[in-house]
C-alpha cells in the first residue's frame, strides 16, 4: 500500500480537510456548522498522524497512539458542545452565532 | 557590626507608632493626635542622637577610590539570591535631609490638629508611615531597598491627598501617583541594567558572584576600576535615574503634576510634599546619578543645567502672576529647586555643597510659608490675595514672622536662603561645565523671587486694612512656638553655616570623588 | 506480532495526580448519594480537603527527579511547585465558590469535583513531557473550564460565555494536533526531552542536526501552529478576542480560577516545550514571542483603560499579565524560570483575591462591577476595600507587594537574557496599567459612594481574600521565602 499511494497524497487529502474544516469553522453561522468544521480539523489531523506512523515509522505505536486519544478527546469534546448548543437553543430559540449577542465585544 | 541600632530606631518608630495606632480603640480623635505627635516628637528627639556620630570628622579616605564613607552603617542580608541587603547608612548629605524630615513630620502631625478633621486615625497613620518611607529613602544604601521606601512614599501621600485634599482632590492624586510612578518605572529598569552589568562585570574575573544590589559595593567597583558604567547604555541608564528624579523634584518641563498636587493637598501634607518630597528627587540625584555616572553626568550637566535655568525663571515668573498664595509658593518651590539641580549639575565641591545646603534651607522656609498660608486661610476662608490687607495691624505678630521667612526665602544676606544660594552660583561659576551664563541667569532667578515674595507680603500685609481682615486674630502661643521653631534654624543656619557645611562638605567629597576624575578626563 | 511493551510504572511520580484524580471521582459519587441538596457546600469542605491532602502527598517528594510511563510524565522540582501553586489556586476557587453558589442559586455539587479534574488537568500539564500528554491536559483542562463557564445555567451571559470558549478551545486544539501531527511527521517523535539514555525525542532529534543541512520546514510549521493553539489558551494578542467575553459571562470564581489557572498551565507547558525542547531554534522563535509579548502587553494594557465594567477590565489585565509571563517563558535561563514561578504565584494570589472582591460585591441577579460601585467602599466596608487595594497594587507592581517583585523578577531575567528593550515595553505598560487600577482606589478611597450597593462577607469568602492579601503582602516584604523555593526548581530545566 505504501508504494500504491505516495505520503505526499495523504497528506495533501488531509490538508484539505484541514483547511476545509478551518472554513467551515470561520465562515459558518450555524453552531453545530462550526462544531462540525472543528472536527473536521480534527480528523485532519488524525489522517496525518496515522499516515506519518505507517509511512516513517511503522516499528513504534505513537502515532497510532495518539490517533486513538484525539478521537477519543473529540467525541468528549463534542459531547459537552452538542448539550452546550441544545442549552442556548432552549434560551434563544436559535443556533446561529451571531444572534447569540449578550455579552459586548 | 554589632553597635546599638540607632538610625535602625529612628527609621522604625513612627512605623511602630502606625501599628499602635491601628491598635488604639475607635472614636478617640484627640487621642491618636496625640499618639501621632507623640511619635513624630519621640522620633525627632531621638535623630538628634545621629548628630553624636558626626561630632568627631571622619579620617580622610583610605584612597581616591574609595566609596563614600557611611556611618553607622547597618547591613542585613534580605534576600540573598540575589545579594539585596537591608543596608541603611548616614553620611554628611543625607544626615541633615533626615533631620529636616523628622522635624517637619511634628509640625506636619500638629499643623493637622486644626485641618485634618474626619478619619483622624488614619491620618495619623499614613503620616507616621510616610515619614518612615522618607527617613528610609535618604537612608538606604542598597538600591532594591532605595526603590522599595521611594516607591513606598507614593503611596501614603497620594491617599492623603486624595482623601483629605481640596475639591479636586480625586485628579489631583491620580495625577501626582501616575507621573512619579510612571517615571520610577524607568529608574527600576537603571536599577536592573546596573546590577545586571556589575553582576556580568565582576563575575567575569570572579566565578559564582551572585550580583549585588549594594551602592557601596559597586561605587567602590566603579572607582577601582573593576566595572565600568560608559557610553551610551550608561547614559540611557543615567537617563532612567534622571527622569524619576526630574518628576520628583520637579525639573522643568516634568513639573505639571505639581500646581495641583500642592494646590489640593491640605496643609500638612504640602508641607511634606513640598520640603521633603521633592529633595528626595535632588537628594537621588546626588546620592545616585553623580556617584554611579560620573562620566554621564558631566556629559549631561550643560542640558540640566538649562532646565534648572528654564525651571527657575519659569517658576519665578509663574509665581508673580499667581493671586492664590498656595500656587504662589508652590510656583516659588519649583524655582528654588531649580537653583538646587543647578547647584548639583555644577559638578564641584561647592556647587553641590550648597545645593546639599539649600535642599535644608528650601524645606524649612517652604515649610514655614506653607504654614503661613494655612493659618492665613484657616482665619479668613480664602488664599487668594485679593481678600487680604493690612494684616499687619491686625497680627503684627504674624507679619514678623512671615518677613523673616519671605526675606529667607529671597535670599537675604545673613539668613539661610543666602548661604545657600551664593554658595551655588559660586559653583556655577566655577563649574567646569557651566559658566558665568548661568550665574547671571541665576542673579535674574534672585532678583525675580525679591520682586514675586515681597509683592505677597505687600499685598497681603501691607497697605490698607481691608473690613474683614482688622479683626483676624494673630497667633496664639502654640502657632508662634511652632513658627519660631523653624525660623530659629533659618537664622541659625545663616549665621553660622559651618554648623552644617563641616559635615556637608564631608559627604560631598565622599560622592565627588568620582566626579573629579571623570570631569578632568574630559 | 511483537509484543506490546508496557513499561513499569512509578507511582511515586503521579501519585499527587492519582490523589487529585482518585478524590473527585469518588466526590461525585458521594455527592450524589450522601450529601443531600442544600447543603452541597459540604462537598466543597471535601474537595478542599482532597487538594490539601494532594498537596501534603506531594511534600516528602520534593527533590525527586524521576519519569514513568516510558518517559511520558516526569516529576522535578519544577513540576512540584506547580503542583502546589495549582493546589493553591484550586483551593481558594473553591472556599471563594463556597457562599457564592448558594446566593447565584446555582448550587450544584459536581462543580468542585469539576475544579479539581481542572486541578488535575493543571498538573498533568505541569509534569508533561510529551506532546500526547500536553494534549490531554489541554483537552481536560479545557472540557471542565467549558462546563464550568456554563455553570451559571439558565443565565444567557453564561451559556454564551460558555459556547464562546468552547467554540475557539476546539477550534485551537485542531490547530494543536495538526501542529504535533507535523512535528512527528519531521522527527518521528513526540517526546519533548529524553528522560532515559537513547531514548528518542525533539530535543535529541535537533542535537542531531546541523541547521544548515537539514529543511526543518514541517517542524517549523508544526511549532508555529501549536503556538497558535498555546496563544488562544493563555490568550496572548492577537488570539485574545474570546476573554473578555468569557471572562465577564462565566461565574466570577470561574473566572477566578481560569484567569490565573488555564494561563499558569499552559504557559508552564509552553515552557516546557520551548526551553526544554526546543531551546536551540531560540534564534527562529524568540523574535516572534518577543513581539507577541510585547503586542499583549501593550494591547492587553491599552484595553482596559477603556472599561468602566471592573470584571472586564481585570480580564483584559489578565491578557497583560499573560505577557509579563511569558517574559521568564522565553529567556531559556534560570532566572527565568524563577521570575515565572515567583510571578505565577504572585499574580495567582492577588488575582483570585480581587476576583473574590467582586463577588462579594455582586448579588443574585445583579452584577456590582461597575467603577461606581467601588465608589465609597472604604466607608462601608473597610476591610474589603484594604484587600482591594493591596490587589490593585500588587497588579500594578508596586512595592511592598509580592506583585513588585514578581515584576522586578521576570524584567531581571529579560534584561540579563538581552530582552532589554522588552524589559522597556513591561515598564511603560505598567505605567499604563497603573492607571486603572489606581482608578479603582481611587473611588473606594476618595469618592463618597454613589450607589447603594450591600457587599456581603461570608467567612469562606473572608478567608480566602485573607489568605491571598497575606500571601501577596508576605512575599512582597520577604520575597527571600518564596525565592529559596524557586531557585531549586529551575535546576531541572537546562538539562
Amino acid at each position: 500500500m505504501t508504494d500504491a499511494v505516495p505520503l505526499s497524497w495523504v497528506l495533501g487529502l488531509s490538508g484539505a480537510l484541514f483547511c476545509i474544516g478551518l472554513f467551515a469553522a470561520l465562515a459558518r453561522r450555524n453552531l453545530v456548522g462550526v462544531l462540525m468544521g472543528v472536527e473536521l480539523m480534527l480528523n485532519a489531523a488524525i489522517i496525518n498522524m496515522v499516515a506519518f506512523w505507517r509511512y516513517l515509522e511503522p516499528r513504534f505505536i505513537t502515532g497510532q497512539n495518539f490517533a486513538i486519544f484525539i478521537i477519543a478527546v473529540a467525541a468528549a469534546e463534542a459531547a459537552v458542545g452538542l448539550a452546550m448548543i441544545i442549552a442556548i437553543y432552549r434560551n434563544w430559540q436559535t443556533v446561529k452565532a451571531d444572534e447569540v449577542d449578550s455579552l459586548k465585544g | 557590626m554589632t553597635s546599638f541600632p540607632l538610625l535602625s530606631i529612628v527609621l522604625w518608630l513612627p512605623a511602630l507608632g502606625a501599628l499602635l495606632l491601628l491598635l488604639l480603640p475607635r472614636n478617640r480623635d484627640a487621642l491618636y493626635r496625640q499618639v501621632g505627635l507623640m511619635f513624630t516628637v519621640a522620633t525627632f528627639v531621638v535623630s538628634l542622637g545621629l548628630l553624636v556620630s558626626f561630632s568627631t570628622p571622619a579620617g580622610a579616605a583610605a584612597s581616591a577610590a574609595a566609596p563614600p564613607t557611611m556611618r553607622l552603617l547597618e547591613q542585613l542580608p534580605w534576600i540573598p539570591a540575589w545579594g539585596v541587603g537591608y543596608s541603611i547608612g548616614l553620611d554628611g548629605v543625607s544626615l541633615w535631609l533626615v533631620l529636616l524630615t523628622t522635624l517637619l513630620t511634628p509640625i506636619a502631625a500638629w499643623a493637622s490638629w486644626n485641618s485634618i478633621t474626619t478619619q483622624v486615625r488614619y491620618f495619623q497613620v499614613l503620616l507616621l508611615l510616610l515619614e518612615t518611607a522618607l527617613i528610609g529613602v535618604f537612608v538606604s544604601v542598597d538600591l532594591f531597598l532605595f526603590y522599595i521606601f521611594w516607591e513606598f512614599t507614593l503611596i501614603p501621600m497620594a491617599l492623603m491627598i486624595g482623601i483629605w485634599g481640596g475639591a479636586n482632590r480625586m485628579a489631583a492624586a491620580m495625577k501626582f501617583f501616575l507621573y512619579t510612578f510612571a517615571a520610577s518605572l524607568l529608574m527600576l529598569l537603571s536599577i536592573i541594567g546596573v546590577y545586571a552589568l556589575h553582576r556580568s562585570a565582576i563575575g567575569a574575573t570572579q566565578p559564582g558572584f551572585g550580583g549585588t544590589f549594594d551602592l557601596l559595593r559597586i561605587v567602590a567597583d566603579l572607582r577601582s576600576g573593576a566595572f565600568a558604567l560608559d557610553g551610551n547604555l550608561a547614559r540611557l541608564l543615567f537617563g532612567g535615574f534622571l527622569a524619576a528624579f526630574a518628576v520628583k523634584a520637579p525639573i522643568w518641563p516634568f513639573h505639571s503634576w505639581l500646581p495641583d498636587a500642592y494646590s489640593e493637598a491640605p496643609t500638612p501634607v504640602v508641607i511634606l510634599l513640598s520640603a521633603v518630597m521633592s529633595k528626595l528627587g535632588t537628594y537621588g540625584l546626588v546620592r545616585f546619578n553623580l556617584t554611579l555616572f560620573p562620566e554621564a553626568a558631566g556629559w549631561a550637566a550643560p542640558a540640566v543645567a538649562v532646565l534648572a535655568v528654564i525651571g527657575i525663571l519659569y517658576g519665578a515668573m509663574v509665581a508673580y502672576a499667581q493671586s492664590d498664595m498656595k500656587r504662589l509658593v508652590a510656583y516659588s518651590s519649583l524655582s528654588h529647586m531649580g537653583f538646587v539641580v543647578l547647584g548639583i549639575f555644577a559638578l564641584n565641591g561647592l556647587g553641590v555643597s550648597g545645593a546639599v545646603l539649600q535642599m535644608v534651607n528650601h524645606g524649612l522656609t517652604t515649610a514655614a510659608l506653607f504654614l503661613i498660608v494655612g493659618m492665613l486661610e484657616s482665619r479668613r476662608g480664602s488664599r487668594d490675595l485679593a481678600a487680604f490687607g493690612g494684616l499687619w495691624q491686625a497680627t503684627p505678630v504674624l507679619g514678623g514672622l512671615t518677613l523673616l521667612v519671605v526675606l529667607s526665602s529671597a535670599g537675604l544676606p545673613g539668613l539661610n536662603g543666602f548661604v545657600g544660594e551664593f554658595t551655588i552660583m559660586q559653583g556655577a561659576y566655577s563649574s567646569p561645565t557651566l559658566g558665568w551664563p548661568f550665574l547671571a541667569f541665576a542673579v535674574l532667578g534672585v532678583v525675580l523671587a525679591v520682586v514675586y515674595l515681597l509683592r505677597m507680603f505687600r499685598s497681603a500685609f501691607m497697605g490698607d486694612t481691608l473690613a474683614e481682615t482688622a479683626s483676624l486674630r494673630d497667633l496664639n502661643r502654640q502657632e508662634l512656638a511652632v513658627l519660631v521653631l523653624l525660623c530659629l534654624p533659618m537664622v541659625a543656619i545663616g549665621l553660622f553655616p559651618n554648623l552644617l557645611l563641616v559635615s556637608v562638605e564631608e559627604g560631598v567629597a565622599g560622592v565627588m570623588r568620582g566626579i573629579l576624575v571623570a570631569v578632568a578626563s574630559r | 506480532m511483537e509484543q506490546i511493551q508496557i513499561p513499569p510504572v512509578d507511582l511515586a511520580v503521579v501519585a499527587p495526580l492519582i490523589t487529585v484524580v482518585g478524590w473527585a471521582i469518588v466526590l461525585l459519587l458521594v455527592d450524589v448519594f450522601f450529601v443531600p441538596a442544600g447543603q452541597k457546600r459540604i462537598t466543597g469542605y471535601l474537595g478542599i480537603a482532597g487538594l490539601v491532602m494532594a498537596g501534603a502527598v506531594a511534600a516528602p517528594l520534593w527533590g525527586s527527579d524521576s519519569s514513568t510511563f516510558g518517559g511520558m510524565l516526569v516529576l522535578d522540582n519544577f513540576a512540584l511547585a506547580l503542583t502546589w501553586i495549582f493546589l493553591l489556586i484550586g483551593a481558594i476557587s473553591m472556599v471563594i465558590a463556597l457562599d457564592y453558589l448558594p446566593r447565584q442559586g446555582i448550587e450544584q455539587g459536581e462543580f468542585y469535583p469539576l475544579i479539581m479534574f481542572a486541578v488535575s488537568a493543571m498538573m498533568l500539564l505541569g509534569q508533561s513531557a510529551n506532546l500526547i500528554v500536553m494534549f490531554l491536559g489541554i483537552e481536560l483542562l479545557s472540557i471542565t473550564l467549558y462546563i464550568l463557564t456554563g455553570f451559571a445555567y439558565p443565565r444567557l451571559s453564561s451559556e454564551e460565555a460558555a459556547m464562546k470558549y468552547l467554540l475557539l478551545g476546539a477550534f485551537a486544539a485542531g490547530f494543536f494536533v495538526y501542529g504535533i501531527a507535523l512535528i512527528y511527521g519531521q522527527t518521528g517523535t513526540v517526546q519533548l526531552f529524553s528522560t532515559a539514555p537513547g531514548q528518542e525525542s525533539l530535543a535529541e532529534y535537533l542535537g542531531r542536526q546541523t541547521f544548515a543541512a537539514v529543511d526543518l520546514t514541517l517542524l517549523l510549521v508544526g511549532s508555529g501552529l501549536v503556538l497558535v493553539a498555546f496563544g488562544f489558551k493563555v490568550a496572548l494578542v492577537p488570539f485574545h478576542m474570546w476573554t473578555p467575553d468569557v471572562y465577564e459571562g462565566a461565574p466570577t470564581p470561574v473566572t477566578a480560577f481560569m484567569s490565573v489557572g488555564t494561563k499558569g498551565a499552559a504557559l508552564a507547558a509552553l515552557l516546557r516545550l520551548l526551553d526544554m525542547a526546543l531551546p536551540s531554534l531560540q534564534p527562529i522563535w524568540l523574535p516572534v514571542l518577543a513581539t507577541l509579548a510585547a503586542v499583549t502587553m501593550l494591547l492587553g494594557n491599552l484595553g482596559a483603560i477603556a472599561q468602566s465594567n471592573v470584571k472586564r477590565m481585570l480580564a483584559y489585565s489578565s491578557i497583560g499579565h499573560a505577557g509579563y509571563l511569558l517574559l521568564g517563558v522565553m529567556t531559556v535561563s534560570e532566572r527565568g524560570v524563577q521570575g515565572f514561578l515567583f510571578y505565577l504565584l504572585a499574580y495567582s494570589l492577588t488575582n483570585l483575591g480581587a476576583f473574590a472582591v467582586l463577588i462579594a460585591l455582586e448579588q443574585r441577579g445583579e452584577a456590582a462591577w461597575s467603577l461606581d460601585d467601588f465608589a465609597g467602599l472604604w466607608q462601608r466596608q473597610p476591610f474589603l476595600a484594604l484587600a482591594m487595594a493591596v490587589f490593585m497594587l500588587s497588579l500594578a507592581g508596586v512595592p511592598p507587594t509580592a506583585g513588585f517583585v514578581g515584576k522586578f523578577y521576570v524584567f531581571m531575567a529579560a534584561w540579563e537574557g538581552g530582552l532589554g528593550w522588552l524589559a522597556l515595553v513591561g515598564m511603560l505598560t505598567s505605567a499604563i496599567a497603573a492607571f486603572f487600577y489606581l482608578r479603582v482606589i481611587a473611588r473606594m478611597f476618595m469618592q463618597e459612594p454613589v450607589r447603594d450597593v450591600q457587599p456581603q462577607l461570608f467567612r469562606g469568602l473572608t478567608l480566602g481574600i485573607s489568605i491571598a492579601a497575606a500571601g501577596t503582602l508576605i512575599f512582597g516584604i520577604l520575597p527571600t521565602l518564596l525565592i529559596n523555593v524557586v531557585q531549586q526548581t529551575a535546576l531541572a530545566v537546562g538539562r
